[in-house]
């Protein structure tokens, strides 16, 4: 054993600078500390107060310590200060540091490397080590409900929580999902205050974090506070929010393959059904900027036998007075049709809802046009009120339509408890801001528009309750079922629609993180392994009439 | 310059004589068979052949030598109303540059059938018309250049 003086110490290592001339104040901490008859005795001559029935607890958070400290990344925070406590009472000494280590403020490297010499190797010989018995959870003070994973040399499952110190800097992000979740949690256990406090660590947790994951936890975290200050207004002025809306998603559209994945597939659908036809009538219920049908048109122009009459009823929100979008968006699309050598008919309907559409507003001419229906990113918003998604598959079959195209995201946004919504959520737009993460050739007002516009997404996921909360996604499973029930049989979609889609994924500089899946019938694009949007097309159930 | 080249020719004894040359066969003078020549070429020997001068340059904006380079690989060739079609999206020059050549980097070894085909002129499309249309809507001024092919292109290329 060695007694403790301050000068017989070797120097300590470079990086453990800090440790001199705390070791010196150490070792003069004197001898009889004998007070209490329970310690153990070893430990004591050395100057350190341990009971004895503490001896196999005191132990294991010494071995932790040791490993946290060991790992540079830790040690380099930790020698910012210097915090000088009382190491003679090791047990209140070791709790004090690892609740330290927690919060990134540094106190006094470890002690036990030098000064326990065999009494250390006594210690390792305690069994109770290798048990890896329960240690009581290491409290924050704002986070009392967060769970800290121990860190990587511990190999057995604990069943409860422990005490860890995050010892990766890579696990900052996991800390943030972590307290993500938590915050969540909170919510949905009505525990507001609780919340509150999460949600602004939070805050700060994703301000240091870059890339992908800081960006989405920051959307989610606005999106969190809102919903616990009930502070969600949907937008009151319907014109200004969708205007602003359709320059997003243009942005959208530009920066990612989504959205060009959607409108090609359900294009290349369209065309297989209206193959001979003469006369194609398109109703489109959302027509944001026409970007699907120049390329349609283009397709039908070169067509074998000449491109058919093409006539586009689009459906767009509301007009402000004195402009008429709709209708120039119109001229436009008549243009390009005429330099395409197409002829062309526009008409556009302005509704605030699609259940507010009657058939008889279509003027449709079932004796002399084949009618298609297109819906991008339009149906999930009618699951917001009752009887809305009914109103309008009625509206839908009575006209007859050849085929419907429909394009939804791929994700159970719709679930009724708020946690798994939320959960769902997270991971559905981590793996959308990744993806845009990566494309670093984009423009970057593209890339910041294309979040911006997921950002409103998220928040009225996440905040919005009732008929407000519109973004009601739901994978294609559950839509199978709607549109089997309302009298719809799916149309599969065919080989080149998936060759066409998996060139265009190929072209993507990051084409190896897009994948495209068939999946009975639909195709499907996502980021790594992750679905995120679904093309699927129908058409009306039992003997559908012959095409014209 | 004329065929038949009568050179002077200066002599020795400062008299001037007539030597009749052989005619000189200068390719700027048939365009038509520079267009020819210019068709076989492959895409870069193309663009270096119209920096060669100004009447090169002229010449190789002929949109028939484009569309030869577009489709030599395509078979079976397309019809002809995609001539049409093209030249009303701006011709076939813009669509090697735009569309065909940042393609063809980034999948050498395609196969064109009827369906890259059909991909290429679809995002052709969409580009005519987002440069078009929709750029001066998004409120620039000047319109920013369409994003929609930027995707395209390599970070640090200029096209």
């Amino acid at each position: 054993m060695k007694r403790g003086h301050g000068e017989t110490w070797d120097p300590p290592p470079a990086s453990r600078s800090g440790e001199g001339p705390s070791m010196a104040d150490k070792k003069k901490v004197a001898d009889d500390n004998n007070n209490n008859n329970m310690d153990d005795e070893l430990l004591a001559v050395l100057g350190y107060k341990v009971r004895s029935s503490e001896m196999a607890e005191v132990a294991q958070k010494l071995e932790q310590l040791e490993m946290v400290l060991s790992n540079d990344d830790v040690g380099s925070t930790v020698l910012n200060d210097t915090v000088h406590y009382n190491p003679s009472d090791l047990s209140t000494w070791v709790e004090s540091m690892l609740s330290e280590l927690n919060n990134p403020a540094s106190s006094d490297l470890d002690p036990t490397r030098s000064c326990v010499d065999r009494s250390e190797y006594d210690l390792r010989a305690i069994p109770g080590l290798s048990a890896f018995p329960k240690v009581e959870e290491v409290f924050d003070e704002e986070a009392s409900s967060k769970r800290i994973r121990l860190g990587s040399w511990c190999e057995s499952a604990g069943e409860s929580t422990r005490s860890v110190v995050v010892v990766d800097s890579q696990e900052t992000g996991v800390r943030l999902v972590h307290a993500l979740v938590a915050c969540a949690e909170a919510i949905q256990q009505e525990n507001l205050n609780l919340a509150d406090a999460l949600v602004k660590r939070v805050g700060t947790l994703a301000a240091s974090q870059a890339g992908a994951m800081g960006k989405v936890a920051t959307y989610f975290a606005q999106a969190l506070a809102r919903r616990i200050y009930r502070d969600y207004t949907a937008e009151t002025d319907v014109t200004v929010g969708s205007s602003l809306e359709e320059v997003l998603q243009m942005h959208f559209y530009d920066s990612c393959p989504y959205l060009k994945f959607a409108h090609f597939t359900a294009n290349q659908a369209i065309l297989e059904a209206v193959a001979t036809a003469r006369r194609v009538h398109v109703i489109d219920l959302g027509l944001n900027q026409g970007m699907q049908w120049p390329a349609l048109m283009q397709a039908l122009a070169l067509r074998p036998g000449g491109p058919p009459s093409f006539r586009l009823t689009g459906i767009g929100p509301p007009q402000k007075e004195n402009s008429d979008s709709l209708q120039q968006l119109g001229w436009k699309l008549a243009q390009f049709a005429q330099n395409m050598g197409v002829e062309f008919e526009f008409k556009g309907l302005a509704a605030e809802s699609l259940s507010d559409l009657e058939p008889e507003m279509f003027e449709t001419r079932p004796d002399s046009e084949t009618l298609v229906v297109n819906s991008v990113f339009e149906l999930h918003r009618l699951l917001a009120r009752s009887g809305s998604i009914e109103k309008l598959l009625n509206t839908v079959k009575a006209v007859k339509p050849s085929i419907i195209t429909v394009v939804e995201q791929e994700a159970n946004h719709n679930g009724i408890v708020f946690l798994d919504r939320f959960n769902e959520a997270l991971h559905y737009y981590s793996s959308l801001f990744d993806s845009l993460e990566d494309s670093y050739s984009l423009p970057s007002q593209d890339r910041v528009m294309s979040e911006v516009y997921l950002g409103r997404q998220i928040l009225n996921v996440v905040a919005a309750e009732g008929s407000d909360r519109v973004e009601r996604h739901e994978t294609v499973a559950q839509w199978r079922i709607r549109m089997k029930s309302a009298g719809f049989d799916p149309v599969h979609l065919g080989s080149s629609a998936f060759k066409q889609a998996s060139m265009l994924l190929s072209l993507y500089a990051t084409g190896d993180g897009y994948r495209v899946e068939e999946n009975d019938g639909c195709l499907m694009i996502g980021w790594q392994t992750r679905p995120l949007i679904t093309t699927s097309a129908w058409k009306l159930a039992g003997g559908g009439e012959s095409r014209r | 310059m004329s065929e038949k080249r009568i050179s002077m020719v200066e002599k020795s004894n400062n008299k001037r004589q007539r030597v009749n040359q052989v005619p000189k066969f200068s390719i700027n003078d048939h365009h038509d068979v520079l267009v020819e020549i210019l068709r076989r070429l492959d895409g870069p020997s193309l663009c270096s052949a119209a920096c060669v001068c100004r009447l090169w340059s002229a010449v190789a904006r002929n949109d028939s030598i484009w569309e030869e380079l577009c489709f030599r690989q395509v078979s079976p060739r397309p019809s002809l109303s995609l001539r049409s079609v093209v030249s009303a999206l701006g011709g076939y020059r813009c669509l090697y540059f735009f569309c065909i050549r940042p393609v063809l980097a980034r999948l050498p070894k395609l196969r064109w059938t009827r369906d890259q085909l059909q991909l290429s002129l679809s995002l052709y499309c969409v580009h005519y018309y987002e440069r078009l249309y929709v750029g001066a809507w998004l409120g620039d001024a000047p319109p920013a250049p369409p994003s929609s092919l930027m995707f395209l292109r390599k970070p640090v290329n200029v096209v």
